[in-house]
Parts: structure tokens; C-alpha cells; sequence
């Protein structure tokens, strides 16, 4: 498993109201945007990544944490116990601004994954975004929960209104804003060779899909994948924070069984076992 | 006398003078200055007089109101500010000398200008319920979900697998020899993961590659494709059909 990240303000903003964590431990990344005045967003936003982590902590689905919301037909105990977590940081937040005047209002976004061998879980609300490149191609794996996103969907609008649309920022779910919130969470499948990024829309509403795909082919580790992501968003423009998590699951950390060739590939594939 | 001009982007929607009349500003069309935009509340904020002093009072909006880039809940006003609401702004201009009632109030601090670009903001609640309700109606009217209720089946054709059918019930189905795979292939030579299939909120299923390029109707996927009842899925040397059953 190897992975970069980088969170950037941009070149507008004065703060950073995006947060990121990674539990190498876990296996685990996750993604907020925060929205709030003065600084309550970065509030949102770190409540909502430390949360998650908090509650997914332990030993993998059977975390100590009681499980929050209802349980999701057709994914793994994981995934669920993921969604529950993301259940748990939207109550996190709601708690909070509900504490002080100043937080009233405040919510984030979230984007999470999680990693087990072959199964990926995969989490989301609000419009950060989950990517897959494989064979070269990239695949969105979450949908935004935006109104042009949704009305796109729904065929009430082309993409190419959506993406020129003046209300391409405005969510439909978010965390913080009411008791309850709808999480979306699937099972993927992760084979050799995939990539996975994470990002909030300072990435995406700066950079096209097709610039987003070229830069996870070509970089040649994930750090320089997630630094080349922020710098083609701030080069673009950079009216948003900006924040990347490039994971690389089946690729080895420089120096991890360093001796290639039959003998690595051999260690390497008894540690995917164990 | 104060003026509020009502600006989206660089074009003016609308100038307004501010008398002793207060003013206030929402989304439904009673309000003396209308903002048409799902991220302002029907009622918003308003513009007043108070002790001589122009004043403007947020309703506790959902999205805020923004006074030079803070948000704030009340605050006086005076030339040159830029309230922010959604995407719209209103600039604050003129003169308290003709009415002789609005005083500009000098502020003890400087608000600190920082225009508000790209927030993003939340849809109201009600105004998101109606929304949401709405599609979901027209969805179940329209064909927009034609596997809404149905199961979706894979049928094998061809090829040595460990069922001859599945019913693909998991969000994930895997066709491979992997331990994570459904349909589990039993050739000797069959790859861990050769495709996969996603089901979506809509109950649609889409193929894509896993390892392997599977054809779908002898066409190649390069990336993920719909599925259809009736269509012939080829890969890792099985063929599948692919049904919603009721």
C-alpha cells in the first residue's frame, strides 16, 4: 500500500476548511470540505475526518463503537460499519454547532475509503469525490449529491450545463445539517495495478476528468500524483481549497522488499496472505 | 438616502432606495427585494433604520448572510460594504444627506474585505425535501428506473462456473476465482477477477473491467456499460445472460 496526500488553501481563500486523515493502521483515508462562517468550517471538516477514524478504530468491523443508523442490504459488515462512522460524524458535528453561535450553520462534506485485501468500501456525502484509474481509464466510483449533479442525472440538464452551471455548489446532503443523513456506500473490487483518489471539488471544478486521468498515469508515485493534482488546480485557478489523497493499493513503498523481481514478488505475495 | 443594488456577477438586477421603510430581502416574491436562488431562504435577511443608523438583520438563514466576506447575524451598514447572500451581492451606496435620517455608523473595527467565491452552501431543508421528493415522483412515473423492483439474474451459457445462476443481490458482484467473487470460475487457468458488475441506487447494473476486457453483445467494454435484460456477457471464456426478473 502506498499513498500521497497534500491539502492546499489555494490562491483565494484565506483559510483551509478542508481536513484529511489516513490510518496506515486501518487502511483507511478520508476527505472533508467544510462549509461555515469565520472558522467553523475547518471545525466541521476536522470533526468530521477525526470522528470517522475514531469510529472505525478497533479491530476492523467489529469496532467497540455502537453501530449508528440502520444497516445497508448488500455490502459488507465493513461498509457498513464505514457508513455508520460517517452516521456518527454528522451527529459529531450537529452536536457541536448546536454548542455555540458562532458554529451554528457549519457542515462538511466527507469522502472515505477504506482498503481490506481485495475489497475497497467506499463512502460519501456531499461532493467530494472518489476516483478509480484502471487500464489507464478513470472512473468516478461516488456521485455528487449536488443540485446540477442531480439534475443532470435526472436529464433535466446536459453535463456540459451542469459543468457551466452557476449553482454547481450547492449540496443537496452534507454533514452537520440535520439528525439524520443519508450515506452512500458501496463494495469495490480492487485488482493490481488500480489507483485511487480522493478529493474535494477544489480539485474537481478546477481540473477536467481528462487532465485529472493523464496525471494518475503518468506520475510516478503517489505523492507526485497528489502534488501535480493540487498544483494543475491551483495553475487553474486555485478559488478553492484543494485537497488529494492518491492511494496506490497493491504498489510497494520504496525500500518495502527492495529486492525485486521473483523472490520480492514471492514475499510480497505472502504478506497479501497474512 | 442609502440605495441597495442587487448585482449577480458583473450585471446589476436591480437598484433600490431605502426609506424609512424596511426592506427585506428573501426568495419568495413578497419580499422587497427578491433573490430567485435555492440558496437563499424565502425569507432571508433584512435592511432597516434603527437610531438613525442603517441596519441589516440575518433571519438565521441556513446559508448566511455575509457583510465584506464575515458572516454576521445583525450589523450597521455603510457605503461601500458588500453583503453577500448565495451568489448574489448587494452593494451598500449613496448618502445619508437628503432623507437626513440614515447616519452612516462608524465602525469601531474595519470588516475585513474578503468576498465570499465559490462557498458552498446547503440547500434549505424544505426547499431540498421538495426537490428531492419531486424527482423521486417523476422517476417512478417516467422509464427512468425499469429495474426498480426486479432482481437481477445472470444466467451461464457457456463456460464452467459454480452455479449455473445467480441472483445478484450485493451492490458488488465479482465474476472470478477470487474468495470475494459470486460467480466463482472453476477453469484452472480462470483469473482471480476478470469483471465486475456495479448495481446502483436505481437498481441499474453496470459491467466493467476487472483484469479482463469482458464483451457485452460481442462489443468490448472499455469502460463501464449498462446492462439490459437479454444481454450476452462473454469473458474469461464464459458466457452469461443477463435478466430482471419480478
Amino acid at each position: 500500500m502506498e499513498f500521497g496526500a497534500r491539502s492546499e488553501v489555494g490562491r483565494i481563500r484565506r483559510n483551509n476548511e478542508d481536513s484529511f486523515a489516513v490510518s496506515r493502521e486501518m487502511n483507511l483515508f478520508v476527505v472533508s470540505d467544510g462549509m461555515g462562517g469565520q472558522a467553523s468550517g475547518e471545525i466541521a471538516s476536522r470533526l468530521a475526518v477525526d470522528t470517522v477514524l475514531a469510529h472505525c478504530s478497533g479491530s476492523g468491523s467489529n469496532s467497540t463503537s455502537p453501530f449508528v443508523g440502520e444497516r445497508i442490504a448488500g455490502v459488507s459488515d465493513s461498509s457498513n460499519r464505514l457508513a455508520s462512522a460517517i452516521r456518527s460524524a454528522n451527529l459529531a458535528i450537529q452536536q457541536a454547532a448546536h454548542e455555540s453561535a458562532a458554529k451554528q450553520g457549519m457542515g462538511a462534506t466527507i469522502v472515505a475509503v477504506r482498503c481490506e485485501a481485495e475489497r475497497m468500501s467506499v463512502a460519501n456525502v456531499g461532493d467530494s469525490r472518489a476516483y478509480r484509474l484502471r487500464d489507464n481509464q478513470l472512473e468516478q466510483l461516488t456521485r455528487d449529491h449536488s443540485l446540477v449533479a442531480e439534475q443532470v442525472r435526472h436529464g433535466d440538464m446536459t453535463e456540459e450545463e451542469g459543468s457551466a452551471s452557476e449553482l454547481q455548489n450547492v449540496l443537496l446532503r452534507g454533514l452537520g445539517i440535520e439528525a439524520e443523513v443519508e450515506v452512500d456506500v458501496t463494495d469495490e473490487l480492487l485488482i493490481e495495478g488500480d489507483v485511487i483518489l480522493l478529493c474535494t471539488d477544489g480539485l474537481t471544478h478546477e481540473v477536467p476528468d481528462g487532465q485529472i486521468e493523464s496525471i494518475l498515469r503518468s506520475a510516478s508515485d503517489a505523492q507526485q500524483a497528489a502534488d501535480q493534482l493540487v498544483d494543475a488546480a491551483n495553475q487553474a485557478g486555485g478559488r478553492d481549497n484543494i485537497t488529494a489523497i492518491v492511494v496506490r493499493p497493491f504498489s510497494q513503498r520504496p525500500g518495502a522488499f527492495s529486492g525485486a523481481g521473483r523472490l520480492g514478488k514471492w514475499l510480497r505475495s505472502l504478506a497479501n496472505q497474512s | 438616502m442609502p440605495k441597495l443594488v442587487l448585482k449577480f456577477g458583473d450585471s446589476v438586477l436591480k437598484e433600490l432606495q431605502v426609506g424609512r421603510k424596511e426592506v427585506s430581502i428573501g426568495r419568495s416574491p413578497n419580499n422587497g427585494l427578491v433573490i430567485d436562488n435555492p440558496a437563499v431562504s424565502n425569507r432571508h435577511a433584512r435592511v432597516f433604520s434603527q437610531d438613525e443608523h442603517l441596519m441589516l438583520e440575518d433571519f438565521g438563514s441556513l446559508n448566511g448572510t455575509f457583510v465584506n466576506g464575515q458572516r454576521v447575524k445583525s450589523t450597521s451598514l455603510n457605503p461601500g460594504d458588500a453583503v453577500t447572500i448565495g451568489k448574489h451581492t448587494i452593494l451598500v451606496e449613496g448618502t445619508h444627506e437628503l432623507d437626513g435620517f440614515a447616519v452612516w455608523t462608524p465602525r469601531t473595527k474595519p470588516l475585513p474585505v474578503a468576498p465570499q467565491i465559490n462557498e458552498t452552501i446547503m440547500l434549505d431543508t424544505k426547499e431540498r425535501r421538495e426537490f428531492v421528493q419531486k424527482l423521486a415522483a417523476e422517476g417512478e412515473r417516467s422509464q427512468l428506473a425499469p429495474g426498480r423492483q426486479k432482481l437481477a439474474t445472470l444466467v451461464v451459457i457457456k463456460g464452467k462456473t459454480d452455479q449455473r445462476e445467480y441472483t445478484l443481490t450485493d451492490k458488488l458482484t465479482v465474476i472470478g476465482k477470487s474468495s470475494m467473487a459470486t460467480v466463482k470460475l472453476l477453469g484452472w487457468f480462470a483469473p482471480k477477477a476478470a469483471a465486475q458488475i456495479n448495481r446502483r441506487d436505481d437498481n441499474s447494473h453496470y459491467i466493467g473491467a476487472a483484469g479482463r476486457l469482458p464483451k457485452v453483445n460481442g462489443k468490448p467494454v472499455k469502460r463501464p456499460v449498462k446492462l439490459e435484460t437479454g444481454d450476452v456477457i462473454e469473458v474469461a471464456g464464459i458466457k452469461l445472460e443477463f435478466h430482471y426478473r419480478d
